[in-house]
């Protein structure tokens, strides 16, 4: 698709209705405050929803979709091991006790950041995924190799 | 400034001379005897004022200085400070007030200065992204590199500082910020815990205030270099509508709210005071706020996006793909390097209050962290690789600024460039991690460079802060100096421990899901078609080069 008149629209309108969304909670304990937000709001979803729909012009692109279930888990893993930080926090008031859960919660953060997740976005080797239409460019490597 | 200073020394020294005189008065007032009730003389002229009064008996002349002053030596004089009453003249509360306005005009003038040179490091970072990338992709980089200024500054008007800075009252270097207090807590077990805060949207109402500018312009500039951090590592195959979108998102909520929870008054502030965890998490100029945040964004949306076409083969092996120009990433290194001397001793938000005078140190610690991460760097690469490798020298240099960026206000020399030289070896080391083992490709090391030294750098306020430093007697509410491991208080690692685990844990779930959403709704990643034919034409129309004539690249070696 690359970049074009409609990007560009859509564009304007999220932005403006992201300026008029903040100046309303801004000022929302005046009367015009709140009108201001829902005006926002609605410009927003309509930028939104006009991303949404030029979104397929975009054609194929050189990633790979990944599992979306392991994403998930390798999101909640990242999450859980803050949860076990905090937690040693009020579990122990020794210094020893709370740094061993510290080094634990961000061991399960890395698992979860450095082990499920390359693993849920498909470790993305372009070349897997690469159709034959790439060897037709001018300039790239692919072509080259 | 000289100006300033001169006439801050003099208001300082009359002020402190009529303190002193004052006391001495004071003490050597003889008990009034018991007088007749004769007619009472004038009141003597209070000591002080008599001497503000001699001192500009003796102030040079109209026409002494109508005269020129080559030498300095009879500009800036008792005669420059304002009276409240001109037939008084200059009296000692005149003088006071001078001195306290002369005080806080340094440190707007020190904090200003400084942001402007952190602003300027954006056309460092233009220069190192761009550098780093093919000559197709250049306009490209650039254009986020210069766009991404636009979307953080906005975004962050409208309500970043608000989330950010908006509970942070109390600086007593920027005249008080007083109205910055509305930061938002939650209560847990039976603590209060900043989460977030919402004075200064737009920097509207009673946050339209001197003060409150020169805050948010510091805060801004910094808030932005995370955000380059991003365009760097997913640089040629980024679709500029969700780069926008993403650097907007960025700036208005993911970046302030950790900055809130570690600069605004929040919770990781808090951890001394709450739960007895050192002085609370210390970050002095960043390498968490600013440098982790986004170097973990940039690993969350490098993850997303994927590799590069041609980055990597099918066996699963990587190919280098070189960037277009040595020249503009060796100077871009050398303009961050620059930068970053606004960086670190900026963050005193001041050169004239308690403690505030180590910004020689800040800066020379700075400097030598940068030394010794470009030294570790180079004899890395060098020792094994056989080369002293462009990319990854500079890449050295950045590592150790950003290592340093977090223990610059609390560490000795010795302790910087260990601090340094730990950072040129380790971004090597992290580069060669993340393109090997986790196939993400970062085409600048950004996430290497920021995220992983970022890490470091907190970790090692921990380690190496030496409980000298205290600027104004007490860190994050804390009385004391900032102390780590080595020099006696475990516990102030754990507080940077837990800093660490909120931003593997909180920051980079924020922008995963974030980044998810725009995934959604827009899509991370340009067409195969547009990648390959390179992003400059399709994206914004023009080469970055248009006189270069393309040729087909070379069959790149498998690294």
């Amino acid at each position: 698709m690359a970049a074009n008149k409609q990007q560009g629209s859509y564009l304007t309108l999220f932005w403006t209705g992201a300026t008029a969304l903040c100046a309303g909670l801004a000022y929302l304990a005046e009367g015009f405050g709140k009108l201001v937000l829902v005006l926002g709001l609605a410009a927003v979803a309509i930028g939104l929803f006009g991303f949404l729909k030029i979104k397929p012009m975009e054609g194929k692109t050189g990633g790979v979709p990944g599992n979306p279930v392991l994403k998930l888990l390798g999101i909640a893993v990242a999450l859980g091991g803050w949860f076990v930080t905090i937690a040693g926090l009020h579990i122990t008031t020794s210094v020893g006790g709370r740094l061993i859960f510290a080094l634990v919660g961000i061991g399960i953060s890395l698992v979860g950041v450095l082990g499920v997740l390359p693993i849920a976005f498909g470790k993305s080797m372009a070349g897997k995924s690469a159709p034959s239409s790439f060897a037709a460019a001018k300039t790239s490597m692919e072509h080259s190799r | 400034m000289k100006k300033i200073l001169q006439s801050s020394c003099l208001s300082l020294c009359l002020f402190m001379l009529g303190l002193a005189l004052g006391a001495v008065a004071y003490a050597q007032t003889p008990t009034p005897a018991a007088s007749p009730a004769a007619a009472a003389p004038a009141p003597p002229l209070a000591p002080a004022d008599a001497q503000l009064k001699a001192a500009a008996g003796k102030a040079p002349s109209m026409a002494d200085l109508a005269k020129g002053d080559p030498g300095g030596t009879i500009t800036g004089t008792i005669n420059d400070v304002p009276a409240a009453d001109s037939k008084a003249g200059v009296t000692l509360p005149d003088v006071a007030n001078q001195v306290g306005q002369n005080k806080i005009a340094a440190n707007f003038i020190w904090t200003l200065v400084t942001g402007f040179l952190v602003m300027f490091m954006q056309a460092g970072f233009a220069m190192v992204e761009s550098g780093l990338t093919r000559v197709k992709n250049a306009n490209h980089t650039y254009m986020m590199n210069f766009f991404v200024y636009t979307c953080g500054l906005f975004s962050y008007w409208i309500i970043g500082f608000a989330i950010q800075m908006g509970g942070s009252a109390g600086n007593s270097n920027l005249g008080g910020l007083n109205s910055l207090t509305g930061e938002h807590s939650l209560t847990l077990f039976g603590k209060a815990w900043g989460v977030f805060a919402s004075a200064g949207m737009l920097l509207s109402g009673h946050t339209y205030d001197v003060g409150v500018m020169v805050i948010f312009l510091f805060e801004m500039v910094f808030m932005d270099t995370a955000l380059t951090i991003v365009t760097g590592a997913c640089a040629e195959r980024w679709k500029f509508l969700a780069f926008t979108v993403s650097s907007i998102v960025m700036g208005a909520i993911t970046y302030p709210l950790y900055g809130n929870w570690a600069w605004g008054g929040g919770w990781l502030s808090q951890l001394g005071t709450n739960v007895g965890l050192g002085k609370g998490y210390c970050d002095f100029a960043g390498s968490g706020v600013v440098h982790a945040v986004g170097g973990i964004t940039a690993l969350a949306v490098c993850m997303m996006i994927g590799p590069r076409i041609g980055k990597y083969n099918r066996d699963g092996s990587s190919n280098a793909i070189l960037g277009h120009d040595v020249s503009a990433v060796l100077i871009g290194c050398f303009i961050l390097a620059f930068g970053w001397f606004g960086f670190n001793p900026g963050s005193t938000l001041g050169a004239s209050a308690n403690g505030n005078l180590r910004i020689g140190t800040i800066a020379v610690d700075t400097m030598l962290a940068g030394c010794t991460g470009t030294m570790g760097a180079i004899l890395y690469m060098w020792s094994l690789k056989g080369k002293p490798d462009y990319s990854m020298s500079g890449n050295g240099l950045l590592a150790g600024l950003v290592a340093i960026t977090a223990p610059s206000g609390f560490v000795n020399t010795a302790g910087a460039c260990i601090i340094g030289l730990v950072a040129g070896v380790l971004v090597c080391l992290s580069c060669s991690f993340f393109e090997n083992t986790l196939k993400v490709d970062d085409p600048v090391g950004a996430i290497s460079v920021h995220g992983t030294n970022g890490l470091w750098g907190v970790i090692s306020v921990g380690l190496f802060a030496d409980g000298t430093s205290n600027y104004g007697g007490s860190w994050n509410g804390v009385t004391g100096n900032v102390t780590g491991l080595f020099y006696g208080d475990p516990s102030q690692l754990v507080a940077q421990l837990v800093g660490v685990s909120t931003l593997i844990g909180v920051v980079f779930t924020i922008s995963m899901l974030v980044n998810l959403a725009i995934e959604f709704f827009i899509g991370h990643r340009v067409s195969a078609e547009t990648e390959l034919e390179g992003l400059d034409i399709p994206e914004m129309g023009q080469l970055g080069y248009p006189e270069f004539v393309f040729r087909p690249e070379p069959v790149m070696s498998a690294a």
